[in-house]
């Protein structure tokens, strides 16, 4: 996963040259802000399931902590605001 | 497997986790220890225990009742666990419970040796480990020894079983025959595992029940003063003895108990030691060494979070409720007032 985000950066950098235009920069960190976001509640979106599947109680618990990453989608979305 | 990997281990820890919370704790034990065998059965009941206690009710009662519910929960909660995990972590889990294959396995051919009744030999299965139902009840229905090796051909157990047999056809005792089943499992406990931090970890752990069941058994024949070859229990794996340091030293209880206080358990193990020297128990350092391995268990579950050791950390836990449910459940029968009972439990 890492790694392949490592390609996509070097990828981008060594075709492009330099990143000039704002708006394709800030899409692209909405992008890899998403993708970290997925990453992050693969995890524990499984440990969720785990959990409520032993006690169905937990079920409010386990959505609230699931989508807690997505807030980093939503402050990335900020710099969209900030450049465009 | 994703190409980003499986998140497995996060779905069975958080499962395992849960069940780890639902575990009686102190104040469950010493209620326990004042009730008798229809009251704790009833206790068991209320708890999680609830399904196996109710399925088992109408064919047994008594303490009878109690240790078969604790079998088939035991057996249950360890399927589950084996059930959910995938890959790897599958295969690091798998290791530990095909010790209930090995049990299984042992009782199966004592049940055929001594011509008992099938049913009775089924009670006493743990059906924990990796053989399937079908397996189980092959086993189950070969009527001699030849039988049972032969069923058991395409597992792990098969070539050495068919070795042993030869043996024990010689001699007619079971030992040869129980010895290898134990050696197969233990060979196979260790070998091949990864080289991660938890990983390591786990090694250790495993390294350290098999250097303490290698002490117990050099105590127990140290003791006894038998004129049996140590070297034929030697268990392979361990660190803290070899096939000839053991064979040595258990020829001689104070170099044995001297060798072991100055080894790397001395923290844990210490006070057993020093309490066998005096008492010439060996239930207390029995005790002892188990209560070692689940205080390292405890431990191991909270280092790496995401990884086997909260899942062997719980087995571990559970496996030792088991256990004591029994002790209290078998001292009430036997009479022993509640505070010799207390002091039989292993409570971290």
């Amino acid at each position: 996963m890492l790694e392949a985000t490592n390609a996509l950066g070097n990828a981008v950098l060594s075709t492009g040259g330099t990143l000039t235009d704002p708006n394709a920069a800030a899409a692209l960190a909405v992008g890899l802000a998403a993708l970290g976001a997925g990453y992050a509640e693969r995890g524990i979106g499984s440990a969720a399931v785990g959990a409520m599947a032993e006690d169905e109680d937990l079920f409010v618990n386990g959505l609230i902590l699931t989508v807690l990453p997505e807030t980093i989608v939503i402050l990335a979305l900020v710099v969209v605001f900030i450049v465009g | 497997m994703s190409a980003v990997g499986s998140s497995n281990p996060e779905y069975v820890v958080a499962r395992v986790r849960a069940r780890r919370g639902s575990l009686y704790g102190d104040e469950e034990y010493r209620k326990l220890t004042r009730m008798g065998p229809a009251e704790i059965a009833r206790f068991m009941e209320e708890s999680s225990y609830g399904r196996e206690i109710n399925a088992l009710g109408s064919r047994h009662g008594g303490v009878d009742l109690i240790e078969y519910a604790l079998n088939r929960n035991l057996a249950q909660q360890f399927e589950g666990i084996l059930e959910w995990s995938e890959g790897r972590l599958y295969d690091q889990i798998a290791r530990y419970l095909r010790k209930f294959d090995a049990w299984n396995v042992k009782t199966v051919i004592r049940g055929v040796y001594t011509d008992a009744d099938q049913s009775d030999v089924e009670v006493d299965l743990i059906r924990a480990g990796e053989f399937d139902d079908r397996l189980i009840r092959r086993l189950l229905e070969a009527d001699s020894i030849d039988g049972v090796v032969e069923v058991l051909e395409d597992t792990i157990y098969g070539p050495p079983l068919r070795e042993a047999y030869a043996e024990y056809e010689e001699t007619d005792v079971l030992v040869p025959l129980e010895n290898a089943v134990d050696r197969a499992f233990y060979e196979r406990l260790l070998s091949g595992l990864g080289n991660d931090e938890p990983t390591r970890q786990y090694e250790a752990f495993l390294k350290a029940e098999v250097d303490f069941r290698n002490a117990t058994n050099a105590l127990r024949l140290a003791r006894s003063g038998a004129d049996i070859d140590p070297a034929a229990y030697f268990i392979e794996g361990g660190e803290l003895f070899t096939r000839g340091s053991l064979a040595r030293l258990a020829r001689n209880l104070d170099e044995l108990v001297e060798y072991i206080a100055d080894s790397q358990y001395a923290e844990q193990l210490g006070p057993a030691l020093r309490e066998l020297e005096e008492a010439d128990s060996l239930i207390a350092f029995e005790h002892a060494t188990d209560a070692a391995l689940l205080a390292y268990g405890d431990r191991l579950g909270t280092i790496h979070p995401v990884s086997v050791t909260p899942v062997i950390s719980y087995i571990l836990a559970k496996e030792r409720e088991v256990e004591n449910i029994r002790a209290i459940a078998r001292g009430k029968e036997a009479g022993l007032s509640a505070d010799e009972i207390e002091s039989e439990l292993v409570i971290t």
